[in-house]
């Protein structure tokens, strides 16, 4: 019988209750099954494997629709993530919040996750651009000054203040949006910014139109990279790993919900030449980092 | 009994994805062979895509599996509501003729389709979610619409209750754990309940994404309930068999999962 107690029905939903009962991230246990250089670990390559897409929180959404519905939105614990990427050698992981409405306080907490787990994520900031219309600026500068993270993910159209502010921060954006046609709206604007299509354009591949869309976007701008989190459908994946330059594609996993391990191995099964892998599993995302973790 | 690694669900020929509305597609035999033996599986279950009627379609299933006797297991697919009053007929012949050894049914299985199922000893493959439920949640996921009707619309699993008490003999796969890329995944738990509800019920490992459900099948469920396959070529067998590695069953379980159930459920 397998052995992680994580699958477990009973230890999930104790697990979530717990932590939701205690009211605070410091309720995460830190928990780690597996030990890093595991049988499914891989060589090491010139640059450091680097997983840019996991959500970590706990719930803000009382009062709502979406309140306790979906896995998503309930609970993301940094123990599953940490566990899982330690266990096939990834050497970073990139948190941001889970689905709020507004986000300075799950910010805050993804800044104290980071701290807690030292070595292990790199924080990104969240917004809701309409939401937190006028504060944003403000946030986002103490966020990445004073909390040290290090970009900003969106599930909303970002508007101008957002993207002048990222502009001026010089950070990366992961963005994922209803359409990959909205990226039209401002990617010509803003040049200097780099951008990162979540999922390939499709979650979970569910419209491969999306993917497509998805990779003409990124031939158009070489600021537009692609994340590999979730993509599953292999004509599509591959048709953007082979038609698109390496450096325009970047490892995400979607972590806690989607398993990293099977992520990074979609990426592996390919055989790419040596340094095409490197530059999406670590060396891109490094580098949008500005080369230092 | 040896330790075969057997995909049971595989794909080959022409015709619609089963996910999508407007999505044609032709699996070639050759890449889905290939990709088989670089994931260390030695034999595929192959059925044909989703089309208007199948007897052609499962006939070019006959004789790939014919030219390739030791790689590939042929399924039929037939439709119980468009191919009605044909269904008894077409599966004797398929099946005592020409060798395919199990049917994947589009649409909810008949009456018909069962009894002459069950007559056949043969398995059924079953995705009881239709095409119009994906495209809604699909949708809905896009704007993040999830809502409680959406919940409500009721886990694919629930259609499966009348069929697998009714036909206690006939054993029946529930491809994707109940939920093809866990785009549900309520349906993937009730999946887990309905295999242990009825024993005739097995579930398919391919297509779940969201990995942590299917190590909640593997938690829960006894090793000769899991079927494993692969939904190849729409998604990768190389990544795929893997999902099943990972659950990190001992050997004899893992054996059993990755082709020991599906030899001895199939009369191999």
């Amino acid at each position: 019988m397998a052995q992680n107690p994580e699958g477990s029905r009973r230890h999930f939903l104790s697990t979530s209750a717990k932590i939701l009962l205690s009211g605070a991230i410091g309720g995460f246990s830190a928990e780690s099954g597996v030990a890093a250089g595991s049988a499914l670990s891989s060589p090491r390559g010139k640059y450091p494997i680097i997983d840019c897409h996991a959500h970590v929180g706990i719930e803000r959404l009382a009062g709502t629709d979406y309140d306790l519905i979906a896995p998503w939105d309930a609970i993301a614990d940094p123990a599953v993530i940490a566990r899982h990427a330690e266990e096939v050698g990834i050497d970073r992981t990139i948190i941001f919040p889970i689905f709020c409405l507004k986000y300075a306080e799950a910010n805050q907490d993804i800044a104290k996750v980071v701290q807690r787990y030292p070595g292990r994520f790199i924080g990104f900031a969240k917004h809701q651009p309409v939401y937190e219309k006028g504060e944003i600026r403000t946030l986002l500068f103490r966020e990445v000054h004073e909390l040290g993270l290090r970009g900003l993910k969106l599930h909303e159209q970002p508007t101008p203040e957002v993207l002048d502010t990222v502009k001026e921060l010089g950070i990366p954006i992961l963005y994922h949006p209803r359409r990959v046609a909205l990226y039209e709206e401002f990617v010509p604007s803003y040049p200097t910014i780099n951008f990162i299509l979540a999922h390939m354009g499709s979650d979970q591949s569910v419209d491969w139109r999306e993917h497509l869309a998805a990779i003409d976007l990124a031939k158009r701008y070489p600021n537009v990279h692609l994340d590999t989190s979730t993509a599953c459908i292999t004509e599509f994946f591959e048709r953007a790993i082979y038609e698109l330059p390496p450096q325009q594609i970047i490892f995400g996993s979607d972590e806690p919900e989607i398993d990293c391990r099977l992520q990074l191995q979609k990426i592996r099964v390919l055989k790419l030449p040596a340094e095409s892998e490197e530059l999406i599993l670590g060396g891109n995302m490094l580098r949008l980092l500005g080369g230092r973790l | 009994m040896s330790s075969l690694v057997i995909d049971c669900h595989g794909q080959v020929g022409s015709g619609e994805t089963w996910a999508e509305k407007t999505r044609w597609v032709d699996y070639k035999v050759e890449l889905l062979l290939e990709r088989a033996a670089e994931a260390g599986i030695d034999r595929t279950c192959i059925s044909v895509p989703q089309n208007a009627t199948y007897a052609e379609k499962n006939r070019r299933i006959a004789d790939l599996c014919q030219k390739h006797p030791d790689k590939l297991i042929g399924f039929a697919v037939h439709s119980p509501q468009r191919e009605t009053g044909r269904l008894r007929a077409m599966l004797f012949e398929e099946v005592q003729s020409m060798g395919l050894k199990g049917v994947k049914s589009d649409g909810h299985p008949s009456r018909e389709m069962l009894d002459a199922v069950a007559d056949l000893k043969i398995p059924v493959m079953y995705t009881p979610e239709s095409r119009d439920l994906i495209q809604s949640t699909s949708e809905r996921a896009e704007r993040r619409d999830y809502t409680l009707e959406v919940i409500r619309a009721g886990p694919p699993a629930e259609s499966y209750h009348m069929m697998a008490m009714l036909y206690p003999t006939v054993n029946f796969i529930l491809p994707h754990l109940g939920s093809y890329r866990s785009v549900t995944w309520w349906a993937q738990i009730n999946a887990i309940d309905l295999v242990k509800r009825y024993p005739n019920v097995y579930v398919e490992t391919s297509g779940v994404l969201s990995h942590k459900y299917l190590e909640m099948a593997a938690l829960e469920l006894p090793a000769d309930k899991l079927l494993f396959g692969t939904y190849a070529p729409e998604l990768d067998p190389r990544v795929e068999i893997y999902a099943v590695k990972l659950l990190k069953l001992p050997a004899q379980k893992e054996a059993q999962v990755l082709g020991g159930n599906v030899q001895r459920l199939f009369g191999l």
